[in-house]
Order: C-alpha cells, then structure tokens, then sequence
C-alpha cells in the first residue's frame, strides 16, 4: 500500500466511522429511514409515488445552477442537483458520485473514483470527463456563481485518468477540499444540455426539472434512475413527483398547511414555533433545525476609534462586547429557541468546541467603565442591519439600545443588501447585525471569514490577527479532525478576546408537515436533500 | 373619432419618451452597485470579475450610451435579459403582467356593479338607513387596511370554511375553475375596498348633478324620475367616477405588492419589488416602462369613455 493510499484511507475511516455511527443515531430518532448500508430494520416498505405540495420561503433566483446559488435549504431546485461528494443528516461528508477517493501525502492532490452507475436527468453517464467540464465551468468567472467559484479556487487542474477516475491537483495543501466539491454548490450538470442550463437544467440528482414559474411554482419529478436505493434495494427517491410553492411570509406558508393546501413547509416564523406545536401536534408534525446559521455582530474595524490598529480599539471593543445581552436577544428575537454562541458552532454542530475561552459576560457596567476610563463616553457608534432578513433587523434594534444603556451613542439603520454592500466598502458603518449559513466544512467560514486575507473579512470586518491567521493555515493542512478542533478552538478564543465579531445566536428553523409525510427530516442544519433522507426516503402514509 | 384617437396617441409618444428617460435614469441612480450583486460577496472586489460583468452587461459604457442602445432594443421590441436569470425580461414580464392584469381588472370589475348602484341609490335616498348603511359600509371598506381585510378573508374563507384555497395563482389558460378559486379571496380584498371609494365618490357626484338645473327641468316637463336618473343624472355623475376607477386600476397594476405576497401572486408589482433589491435594472426598466405605457393607455381608454357617456364631452 502506497504512502497516498495509506493517508487516504486514514482520512476515509475517519469521516466514515463517524458519519455512520451517527447517521444511525439521526436514523433512529427520524423513527428509522432508509439508507444505503444500513441494517435491515422491521419496518413496512415504503412504495413509490405521491405528489409533495413543499412551500418554501424563496424561490430559485435562476436556473443554471452554476451561474445561481442553489441553496440546499430552500431552493426548489436543490432536489435536481448532486455532486462529487454528499452530506448526511449530521452535515458530515459521504459519498455522492464519487464513491472513493485518496488524497496524497503532500495534500495537493485528490483523486476521486466515481460510481458507474450514475447518470444526468438525460441519459448521458456520469464520467470523469464530465466531471472535469462540470468543475472547469465552475472555475470560469463568465459561467459561474462567485460562491461556487470560490470552493475551487484552489484548483490548479483536473485531470481524467480513466472513464471513472478524476484527478484533481491543488495549488496549495489543503486536508479539506473534500468539504468543497458536495453537491452545494459543486452540483453536476450534463455537458450536452449546457445551451438549456438557464432553462431546462439537466443534472443528477433525486429528481428531474419539468418546469418553473418564477414565484409561483416548480414541478420537479422522480429521476427514476437515481443512484441511491433504500436498504430493500429500492430505488430512491420514493415520491413520484414535488411542486414547490414559493411564499415569502411565514404566515402565508403556515396558512397553506393549515388548509392542506401543501404538505410542508420549511422556516416558520419564531413567535408561532411553540404555540403550533402545542395546539396542532396532532394534525401536523415538526422538525426543528438547529442550526441553519451563525448570527454574528461585525464591528468595523478597518478604520476609527475601534480599528485594530487604534490604540484603544480592543478596549472599545470589548466594551461593545459586554454591552450586548445574548440572553435578551434568545428571549426576544428567538422566542427562546436558540443556542447562544461563543464560537461559530453551536451545541447541535459535530464541530462543537467546549473549549472556546474569552467570551465577553454581559456586563453593561464594565462598558461604561471603560467608556468613562478612555473619557470617550456617547462614542458613535452605527449599527446596521439588512433587509431582508427580520430577525437581523430585530437583533439590531436590541443591539442598538443595549449600546445606548452602555454609554454609546448609537444609531440603527436598515438597508438593502447592495446599499450595505456599498457602506461596507465606504467604510460608512460601525456593528453589523448579520448572519452566514452554516458551513459543514470549518475551513469555509474561517479561511472565508476570519483569515485577514479572506475577500469578505477585507470588504467588511477588517480583522487581522497573525496568530489567527497562522493556526487557520495550519488547521487547513491538517488531517486530524480532533487536532483541527484544538486549532479551531483556540482562533475562536483569539477572536473572542479581540471582539471584533462577536457570535450571538445559532439561527434555527422549524419545519412543518402533515402527518401523512413519512421518512422525512431535515439535516439539522436545514438542507432538505441529503443522503438516505430527507426528501429521498420522504413518501406518503398510504403509500406505505 | 378616430382622428381624435390617433392624435391621443401620437401625444404619447413624448409622454413615452420622458417616462423612458426618467425610468432609466433613477434606476441607475439607485444607490448600491449592480456588480457587488452579480459578482457575489466573495468576488465583488475582484477587478477582472467586475470588469467582465460590466462588459457582459454593457455597464462599461457611458450612461447616455447605456440609454440609446436600451432604448433602440426597446423600440424593436427587445428589453435584454435579466442580470439575474439570463432569461429575456420579455418572457419575464409577459409570464407577471397577465396575473397583474387579470388581478386589477377583476377586482375593479367586482367593484363597479356593487359601488354604482349602492351610490345611486344612497344619493336618491340621502338621509334614509339606506344611505347611512352604504355610508357606514363605504367608510369601513375605507378604513380598513388591505392586507388586514385580505387576512380576515383567508380566516373566514380558508382556514375556517374551507372554501377557498388561501394563497397561490393558477393560470385561467390552464384550468379556468380552478383559476376562479385562487382568484376570489385577492380580488374581493382589492373589489372591497375599491368598491367604497366608488360608492362614496358616485353618491356624492350624484347629489351634485341632483341638484343641478337641467334636473329640475326635467321634472317641470314631466319626465318620469327613474328616466331622470338613470338616462341623465347618473351619465353624467359617472364621469368623476370613470376617470377615479381608471386611475385605480393603472395604480392597481403596479401597486399590489403587499397583496401579490399574502396571496403568491406572481404580479408585476412583486417581480418589480424583487428585481429592485436584486438591481436587476433590466427587469425594473422594462417593468416600471411597461406600467407606464399601460397607465397612460388606461387614461387614454377613460377619455374615449367619456365621449360614450356623455357626447357633449369634445374630442378637439
């Protein structure tokens, strides 16, 4: 066994043994689901068919699923997609197309052998050189999404070593690629359907495109040669078809299901989670996800009095930090249902860190101290938040009086995404009360994020710390997903201390359905097609 | 007649042009930069990405440039494609404004055959319980908000009757009976509240031409009163009325957002709202020119209307 070999196969055990092990777990508490490798358990065979009515609060942007971002937790057309490699229940990385792979000692280069017996929506095999020209147009600035781009920006080439063998070779070392090429967003589409990609898109996934009407409705239906099957040796998915039903308000989707207009709906409003299921448990059924992101609070610290460069920037900023009561936002934003953050992942994550130090404690008192000490009491300070998201709004407007009772002389302002976008570059902010969807793969927020060379920390944050940055490059090039824990534990710590993001709340979301829906959950950070479950193994009572 | 009506048109054309030109000069003057949102948050600042968009998009020209290559497109029937979807904006547009249209028009519609009437007779029967009650009801549709009145219909009709599907649009191409079902509980919230302004407006236009000499002329001669108020009277009362619902609908077709998302209706106005804060200035060029066209289209149909309703109205 070669030297690659060896460390490739060190790598797969590990993810394997453990997204097994709790994949079973999540199995059994969904009340037992279908899935590739799994014992058998007693239960009837589900059967196919059945129509899904899904309501979902956003409806696809566009279609090419290359040049749009095909979010896994919302998007209609999320159940076309697949790609190299999957997630299961537990967010954790398995097997999509490619089946296996090695990654050489040196970690620059990865080698995925894909499964043979894939194909796209229109028949065409799923091979290695679609699989290159799938990644080579999701490299090209012309055809691609910027957020897909970047999961392979470190690319420096792919190769097709035989029909099922792809080679793909790095330019620099990095222990988490794998984490880059999962079907969000490196899904796969058919080569030759490339000319209807912004009108009939062709890819591999659970289910085929049939048609879209832009904010009224998408049908999608059963791609009858999909790979997976369930432990009976049935082809999934079981549902024979799913319309998709975008509707902005919360209340306007819980409606629907109410009135058995639709069978599920995803992201119901916080204020109506506790009540619903006290009063309704008996018609409808839940799913609660944990954690579908990280709320954060961005301090500007390019330039100004709270600069990490100003010579009382990190006092300032910790007095920002022990101004913002958490509690208080769980309470009135999350209706109690959130986890309080002291670092990117929540309780829920399998990336956990118990050991995240230097939380600031709320202590509005000390803010005023130190305001009083610097002599810089009512310091202005502008907090902003996005539109389009309520609960960043409300979070800001919490934010905004807690600095106000600090000591601060705090404003609050609402803007529109390209508006802020444009604050952010002139400099023309001080908190940002935002937010970033969970990331399966560390790497993708702290390289994305944290790092001092990170596009999104130079457009908005600012941060720079050189400890920071040295263990987030060493936690890329490490293998041992417990050794990258202690580094990660340890950035967050850093970051805590210099407080200029502070973590406040893991955003979570409900899930509603009737009772009829069976086989059906989640991943618990919300994407609702993953491996052996979610809408792949959902089907309906009768046809039990 | 008809030189009357080309002449109308023809002064569109200016009309047209202005509006063009204002449209396409306060969407580029909406604060935020359209290649922060096409590029994405992690490229936004890369110039070769930037530069490829503007030059994907035709945003590296100059602004007047920029505005005669879009306005000679338009002219030949070609809006560009959407930033976002790549699709046409035509095909955009045209899947939207029948919705819209079918909304507004129903809507409208459901309203006149109630409020005229009810007007009518609460002029003629002014100071009665018939006129109170149609003052009561009027001042209530009025007072009530829109978006509340449409939640209280889904209340009532949906969630506890179970007679009406509470939200989404199907097409009356596809399947016409189900069309109707969807269509009810959004048209009745806009037929509503429509209904009271036009009661309200039609009684009191009512009560002015009443009281008019040319009435009691009519009387003094003999005339039967219900051919005094219907052949005359109303005729003539109508002319406010007419020219008010003619703005309600053309405000209709671009001001339905907050019912276009409590009942799903893919309208014109939601698509517009979404294309703005996505800045995808071809849709919301194409989008708001293409109301305008129909606004002034609709004031133009209300003149000729005036002619049917009362010929003294000159044409010159």
């Amino acid at each position: 066994m070669s030297e690659e070999q060896k460390g490739s196969d060190a790598g797969r055990a590990s993810l394997f043994s453990q997204s097994r092990r709790e994949f079973l777990g999540t199995m059994a508490v969904a009340g037992g689901a279908a899935t590739f490798g799994l014992p058998r358990m007693s239960r009837a065979q589900p059967k196919h068919g059945g129509t899904l009515r899904f309501a979902t609060r956003v409806d696809g942007a566009g279609l090419d699923p290359h040049r749009n971002i095909v979010y896994y937790v919302s998007n209609p057309m999320a159940a076309t997609t697949q790609g190299l490699l999957d997630i299961d229940q537990k967010m954790e990385i398995v097997p999509g197309v490619a089946e296996e792979w090695d990654i050489s000692d040196d970690l620059k280069t990865y080698t995925f052998r894909l499964r043979k017996d894939v194909e796209f929506h229109n028949g065409r095999t799923v091979d290695a050189e679609a699989v290159k020209w799938n990644l080579e147009r999701m490299m090209d600035p012309a055809t691609s999404h910027a957020f897909t781009r970047a999961s392979l920006e470190d690319v420096e080439s792919i190769e097709v070593d035989d029909k099922y063998t792809v080679r793909v070779r790095l330019l620099q070392p990095s222990a988490v690629f794998l984490g880059n090429v999962i079907y969000y967003p490196v899904n796969l589409i058919a080569p030759d359907s490339v000319d209807q990609a912004d009108t009939h898109p062709i890819g591999c996934g659970p289910f085929k495109f049939v048609s879209w009407k832009k904010y009224a409705k998408t049908e999608l239906v059963r791609f009858e040669n999909y790979f997976e099957s369930d432990e009976f040796g049935n082809r999934l998915p079981y549902l024979d078809a799913i319309e998709f039903f975008p509707k902005r308000e919360d209340q306007v989707r819980l409606t629907a299901l109410r009135t058995g207009e639709v069978d599920l709906i995803e992201n119901m409003a916080f204020s109506d989670v506790t009540n619903f299921k006290q009063s309704y448990a008996s018609e409808f059924q839940t799913w609660d996800v944990p954690q579908v992101g990280s709320g954060h609070l961005n301090i500007n610290v390019k330039s100004g009095p709270f600069a990490m460069d100003a010579p009382d920037g990190k006092l300032l900023r910790q007095a920002v930090a022990h101004a913002i009561d958490k509690e208080a936002i769980h309470q009135a934003v999350f209706e109690g249902l959130a986890y309080t953050l002291k670092g990117y992942y929540s309780e829920a994550s399998p990336w956990h860190m118990p050991g995240i130090r230097n939380e600031k404690e709320y202590d509005p008192e000390k803010s005023r101290s130190i305001l009083r000490k610097l002599n810089m009491e009512n310091l202005p300070i502008a907090v902003v938040s996005r539109q389009a998201f309520e609960y960043m709004q409300n979070t800001a407007e919490l934010v905004h009086s807690m600095l106000l009772d600090a000591g601060f002389k705090a404003t609050n302002e609402v803007f529109d995404n390209p508006v802020l976008r444009q604050k952010y570059a002139n400099n023309d902010w001080g908190i940002d009360s935002t937010a970033t969807s969970y990331r399966f793969e560390p790497d993708g927020w702290y390289s994305r994020w944290i790092l001092s060379t990170a596009a999104e920390n130079e457009l908005r944050v600012g941060y720079k710390n050189e400890q920071v940055d040295k263990l987030i490059i060493e936690a890329r090039g490490t293998r041992d997903r417990n050794k990258r824990l202690e580094l990660y534990t340890e950035v967050e710590s850093l970051v805590n201390d210099d407080a200029a993001l502070i973590y406040t709340h893991a955003v979570p979301l409900t899930s509603a359905g009737t009772r009829r829906l069976k086989g059906y959950q989640p991943a618990f950070a919300g994407p609702y097609s993953i491996a052996g479950g979610g809408i792949r193994t959902a089907h309906f009572e009768e046809s039990a | 007649m008809l030189v009357y009506v080309l002449n109308r048109i023809l002064q569109l054309i200016p009309v047209v042009f202005v509006l063009s030109v204002l449209v396409f000069g306060f969407v580029h003057a909406l604060p935020g930069d359209v290649i922060d949102s096409l590029a994405g948050d992690e490229a936004a600042e890369d110039p070769e990405v930037r530069a490829a968009l503007e030059k994907e998009f035709g945003l590296d020209q100059p602004i007047y440039v920029q505005y005669a290559v879009w306005a000679g497109k338009v002219l030949q029937g070609d809006f560009g494609k959407s930033l976002v979807t790549r699709r046409p904006v035509s095909v955009e547009l045209l899947e939207r404004i029948p919705a819209t249209v079918y909304l507004a028009v129903v809507g409208i519609g459901l309203s006149m055959p109630i409020a005229v009437p009810l007007g009518t007779i609460a002029a003629i029967r002014r100071n009665t319980p018939t006129d109170y009650a149609a003052q009561i009801s009027s001042l209530i549709g009025i007072s009530i908000p829109e978006f509340w009145f449409a939640i209280l219909c889904i209340m009532l009709f949906s969630l506890h009757l179970g007679w009406l599907p509470s939200s989404g649009y199907v097409s009356p191409l596809d399947d016409l009976g189900l069309s109707l079902t969807y269509l009810v509980l959004p048209a009745l919230a806009i037929g509503f509240r429509q209904a009271a302004y036009t009661t309200r407006l039609t009684r009191s236009s009512m009560l002015d031409e009443v009281h008019k000499e040319y009435v009691d002329t009519a009387r003094s001669l003999g005339l039967p009163e219900r051919k005094i108020i219907y052949k005359y009277t109303l005729r003539n009362a109508l002319i406010p009325t007419v020219t008010i619902s003619g703005l309600q609908l053309a405000n209709l077709l671009g001001g339905t957002v907050v019912l276009e998302s409590i009942f799903s209706w893919p309208g014109i106005g939601l698509t517009i709202y979404q294309a703005i804060q996505l800045r995808d200035f071809p849709v919301i060029q194409a989008g708001v020119l293409v109301l305008g066209v129909m606004v002034v289209t609709i004031n133009l149909l209300v003149d000729i209307l005036y002619r049917f309703l009362n010929p003294r109205v000159g044409l010159s």
